[in-house]
């Protein structure tokens, strides 16, 4: 990896938890919405930024989710999972919209594992906890998708982590 | 930016604040798994005692932990309230027409809020008790080994210092920008959805092209310096292993026996 991908990706890190702390409406529990996770669609412009957001939800429940160490692993181990399948996907699908719309399903798909970690900790009731989790996301998602589309057509996310 | 509190570490020089941070991430970790064994009253009192026992020696005021409970108090209101409704087990305590609570949904509940209390606890002791960069370096060491498997750990634990170096000065950035869109008449907390995803990408913009300038920046400065992070490079602080993060680890292994062994 070399310099510059790697400062690239620890501000982005540090963007995420601007984003989290500055428009933090309601998250963290069965129904999230953290207007940071419309950051996840960057990863459909360009794959190097992969860590920064990664990293950007680590640190986010590190410093403020209620469920602490839980969050920690499971909630970095949704992202890495859906990023990586998005990625995956990415190989055969160009369209930056089409891209969008399946990184907004991979991600709503898998908020089981958010549920499962509930249904760990609070012994929530599985399927139900899944719906309205997959729900938050899902709104989030979509509605970020134009939001980021509109900030990539000026800040150019595709090209900005290559200079 | 002084107001800003990011994590929630409280400065100290208790035992538990000088211990080395892999040993507390270890044991944070094991912890989260052994709560699983406490299934009645008598291991619970024990993880309880231990935990609190831990949160003493800490040092770290009862009112900073406190403050960090507060929002899972509802979190903890709801499990317990759907523990006693959900749950039909045992005689019946109370019931009122249709509406039955039994003995079993209130041991239930609290066993569940008092789990979940006690792992917020543990998390809150962690994070109260060591900076954010002795996490960045404790996280590097534990993952060290991974290095054979390709993965870029030194890269990250650079990412994370960078990012936690950059947080307040993006966090000063962000609020000017809110501050001068706001001028410019956009209205950040109300107004109909179209209206506020407007006003989030005129945050956003900017916030985005000035991260990338001063990553661009460092990137260049960091370059010029001949920036080589991994093999042979040495670090300012380093993290030294004591005999009492030794003991905890001890602690902690027989907290797990007896907790196993005094399950039901």
């Amino acid at each position: 990896m070399n310099v510059r991908t790697i400062v690239a990706n620890g501000i982005l890190a540090a963007v995420y938890i601007v984003v989290t702390m500055l428009i933090q409406p309601f998250g963290f529990t069965n129904v999230q919405f953290r207007v940071s996770e419309i950051l996840n669609h960057l990863i459909v412009f360009n794959k190097k930024y992969f860590f920064g957001i990664v990293l950007g939800v680590f640190l986010a429940n590190f410093f403020f989710s209620p469920l602490g160490m839980y969050d920690l692993i499971f909630g970095v181990g949704q992202s890495v999972i859906a990023l990586l399948t998005t990625m995956a996907l990415m190989r055969y699908v160009k369209n930056i919209w089409v891209r969008m719309a399946l990184n907004t399903i991979v991600f709503t798909f898998t908020m089981f594992i958010i549920a499962w970690e509930l249904k760990l900790a609070l012994d929530l009731p599985f399927l139900l906890t899944w719906l309205t989790a997959a729900a938050g996301e899902f709104i989030t998602m979509a509605v970020g998708a134009p939001i980021m589309y509109g900030i990539h057509r000026r800040a150019r996310f595709d090209q900005s982590i290559e200079r | 930016m002084n107001k800003m509190m990011l994590g929630r570490y409280v400065p100290g020089n208790s035992m538990i604040h000088r211990m080395d941070p892999r040993a507390k991430l270890i044991v944070v970790f094991f912890y989260v798994g052994i709560v699983f064994l406490a299934n009645n009253g008598l291991t619970y009192a024990i993880l309880t005692a231990f935990t609190f026992a831990l949160l003493f020696l800490s040092q770290v005021p009862l009112s900073f932990v406190l403050k960090g409970l507060k929002p899972i108090l509802w979190i903890m209101l709801f499990t317990f309230l759907m523990h006693v409704f959900m749950t039909k087990e045992g005689y019946v305590l109370y019931q009122l027409g249709t509406f039955t609570i039994y003995e079993g949904g209130v041991k239930q509940g609290i066993f569940i809020s008092l789990r979940f209390l006690l792992f917020i606890l543990i998390t809150t002791l962690l994070t109260l008790s060591t900076t954010p960069i002795e996490v960045t370096d404790a996280v590097e060491s534990l993952f060290g080994p991974l290095k054979r498997f390709r993965v870029p750990v030194h890269e990250l634990a650079l990412m994370m210092s960078i990012a936690l170096r950059f947080i307040p000065t993006l966090m000063e950035e962000t609020e000017k920008i809110m501050k001068a869109q706001a001028a410019r008449g956009v209205d950040f907390y109300g107004g109909p959805l179209g209206e506020r995803m407007k006003a989030i990408v005129s945050l956003l913009v900017p916030l985005f092209i000035h991260s990338f300038k001063r990553a661009e920046e460092l990137a260049i400065a960091m370059e010029a310096r001949g920036y080589r992070g991994g093999e042979g490079r040495t670090k300012y602080r380093l993290l030294t292993w004591k005999w009492i993060d030794t003991c905890l680890l001890v602690s902690i292994l027989i907290l797990a026996v007896i907790l196993f062994l005094l399950r039901s």
